[in-house]
């Protein structure tokens, strides 16, 4: 790449997002910034607009205004498969998994390894996506007792730590987690928190969708308070837990607004 | 691991896939039994086997609309239509055999897309799309012959289909055998084992779990006798019927398909979640068109095989084929839940019900209460089915 890893610019930047639905001002000219390796926290009150937002980078909705910059480049998505071909990657809440297949076939789905092809039939390559999905799992520390068990046999916590490391499989740039540990157990939420740590460790850039504050605060570097379609607050995560929580509760529910709003003319 | 506890982790985890060839197995020896042998001769394995072979690739075909969570009424009218144009185009407009066949395999895929467009495209449910369809083919088959009612094929090659056997070698050696079809059994266990042992090693090479080795060579031989013994019970007739090597490579190439191709793989998906899939990259409106597409050719291919078996189309050709093939394929394993269903299971699963029919009538049995013993056994298979799943949860 061209940039030098002091000044680089961020993996991802996002300017005056706005997006109605008929009258419903659903997002009013929203920024967003992730610079590289950063975990960050996306918070807000039901219809605060996050889920809006992240559909709008994840290639579900365009903009009505504003523009997507994606490693220096600015992009436009026509669909999620085509932000997923671009580097953004979506985990969604109920996992979007297979259950009928095993893991490996989920973690390749759509992307399946091919040995050969004969016109439109094209032979899988078994045994290079058991091995590349083995690997996978190894490194991000996920234990399965075998990557062809099916998916509708692991535990919640384990589809999960699936569905998360199916997004990492092909070198994503973002990886977007919408409430990644709604539904799931204690045992199991700090699993999937670890693997989140992991995966951080490793270098990924994660945007993270959660009403679980702890959440946010054990794994997440910043936090990005929306409300009523705005930007409330964008901080780094510091400081106690209970004064964390506190603070974001303030600005989600407009207790506190001091927000250095940049009246657009 | 002991072997009795190895082999009841193994019995335990396939219950479903076991439970289907030992109900086959026991369903033909009880009716071996009770009708002195008769059931299992030569004579009359093969006339089941060519009794089930329109059944059984209408059951193929079925298995992957219902993993795709659609269901196809209109393949038995559709079946019969498309014999009857077949019969029409050979005796009416004196098209070569071949031809003719391949037109109705073409206008099979046709009657397929045109399923496809109103279930993918429009979003009429399927079961409403097909059963306009059950009406349309059949006043079609209705229209078709109305003037000449059944028409009689008088074309060698074509009855073949239904009626023929392979040719065997011309030597003086064995003169009751069917020389070829014990080389063709002999070369389909050599090819079971080789492949068998050369999965064995890949999997080794790659560290995954393999069968115990007596357990391995237990199945070997085991399914090498089932193999062989087939391939005597017909050499002692007239050898491998046509309509037989129809099935047989309807039954490799679907199953191929479904289990080693991309193609195969995102059917599966689709069944299993529609909207993951979709969200992958996988158009679930192309699935749709192709399993649909292949429901068609696969109807078409039945019309031919049972106008071929009749030597002759008739007005009421394909009646409850649709219903039987949906059967078969319950037996065989498919969940109405989608996403799971085999090819292999299909044909054992036209192969017991075409069993019990053959079994019944051998011994005499009422009509009545055949399709009560069918009830039943439909019955039974599905609730073992649910049962299974339930536990392995």
């Amino acid at each position: 790449m061209e940039s030098t890893t002091q000044n680089r610019p961020p993996i991802v930047e996002m300017r005056g997002i706005k997006k109605n639905f008929g009258a419903v001002q659903a997002l009013r000219g929203v920024d967003l910034v992730l610079p590289h390796n950063e975990v960050l926290g996306l918070v807000g009150d039901n219809a605060a607009g996050k889920s809006t937002l992240m559909k709008i980078l994840s290639g579900a909705y365009t903009p009505d205004e504003g523009e997507i910059i994606l490693d220096g480049q600015p992009v436009h998505f026509s669909s999620p498969l085509d932000a997923r071909r671009q580097g953004i990657e979506m985990v969604y809440q109920d996992y979007a998994l297979a259950n009928n297949l095993d893991i490996a076939a989920n973690v390749f789905l759509g992307r399946e390894a091919v040995s050969f092809s004969l016109g439109p039939i094209s032979v899988l390559d078994y045994h290079l996506m058991e091995q590349e999905t083995k690997r996978l799992l190894e490194r991000l520390k996920i234990r399965v007792d075998s990557v062809r068990q099916k998916v509708e046999r692991l535990s919640g916590g384990q589809r999960q730590a699936v569905a998360i490391a199916r997004a990492t499989a092909f070198d994503a740039k973002v990886i977007i987690m919408d409430e990644p540990t709604a539904a799931l157990s204690v045992a199991a939420i700090s699993k999937v928190l670890d693997l989140i740590r992991e995966l951080k460790a490793q270098g990924a850039s994660i945007i993270i969708i959660s009403h679980r504050l702890e959440d946010i605060y054990h794994v997440g570097d910043r936090m990005m308070v929306l409300r009523h379609g705005r930007k409330v607050h964008d901080a780094p995560i510091e400081g106690d837990i209970h004064e964390f929580r506190e603070r974001a509760v303030a600005y989600m529910v407009g207790a506190r607004n001091d927000f250095p709003v940049e009246e657009v003319a | 691991m002991s072997f009795i506890e190895h082999s009841k982790k193994i019995l335990r985890e396939n219950i479903r896939d076991y439970g289907m060839y030992i109900a086959l197995f026991i369903i033909m020896a009880v009716f071996t039994a009770t009708t002195d042998g008769v059931f299992i001769s030569s004579r009359n394995i093969v006339n089941l086997v060519n009794q089930t072979g329109y059944i059984a690739v209408l059951a193929v075909g079925m298995t992957l609309v219902i993993v795709i969570r659609h269901i196809d009424l209109s393949v038995g009218f559709l079946a019969g239509f498309l014999g009857a144009v077949a019969a029409i185009a050979m005796v009416f407009w004196h098209w070569p055999s071949l031809t003719a066949i391949l037109f109705a395999l073409g206008l099979g895929i046709v009657a397929g897309l045109l399923t496809a467009f109103l279930v993918a495209q429009l979003g009429i449910p399927s079961f409403v799309a097909t059963l306009a369809g059950w009406l349309g083919y059949r006043g079609a088959l209705q229209l078709v012959t109305r003037n000449t009612g059944t028409i009689i094929i008088p074309n060698d090659a074509f009855n073949a289909i239904g009626n023929g056997f392979i040719p065997d070698i011309p030597v003086a050696i064995w003169p009751n055998v069917h020389k070829l079809t014990l080389i063709l059994g002999v070369i389909g266990i050599a090819f079971f084992v080789w492949n068998e042992i050369s999965k064995r090693k890949k999997l080794q090479a790659y560290n995954f779990e393999v069968l115990p080795p007596e357990m391995f060579v237990l199945k070997l031989v085991f399914i090498s006798l089932l193999l062989g013994s087939i391939a005597w019970v017909l050499a002692g007739y007239r050898g491998l019927s046509w309509t037989a090597v129809i099935v047989l490579v309807v039954l490799l190439v679907y199953d191929f398909i479904a289990t080693k191709t991309v193609l195969g793989r995102h059917i599966y998906a689709v069944g299993g979640n529609p909207e993951a899939a979709e969200l992958s990259g996988i158009s679930v409106k192309r699935i749709t068109f192709v399993v649909f597409a292949s429901m068609g050719f696969l109807s078409a291919l039945s019309g031919i095989l049972f106008a071929s078996r009749l030597q002759s189309a008739t007005t009421t050709a394909g009646t409850l084929f649709e219903l039987d093939a949906i059967a078969a394929a319950f037996v065989g394993g498919v969940s109405a839940a989608g996403g799971v269903g085999k090819v292999t299971g299909a044909i054992i699963g036209a192969l017991v019900m075409t069993s019990l029919t053959s079994g019944m009538n051998l011994m005499s049995i009422d009509i009545s209460y055949q399709y009560i013993v069918r009830a039943l056994v439909l019955a039974i298979a599905v609730i073992f089915d649910v049962a299974t799943r339930n536990t392995r949860k």
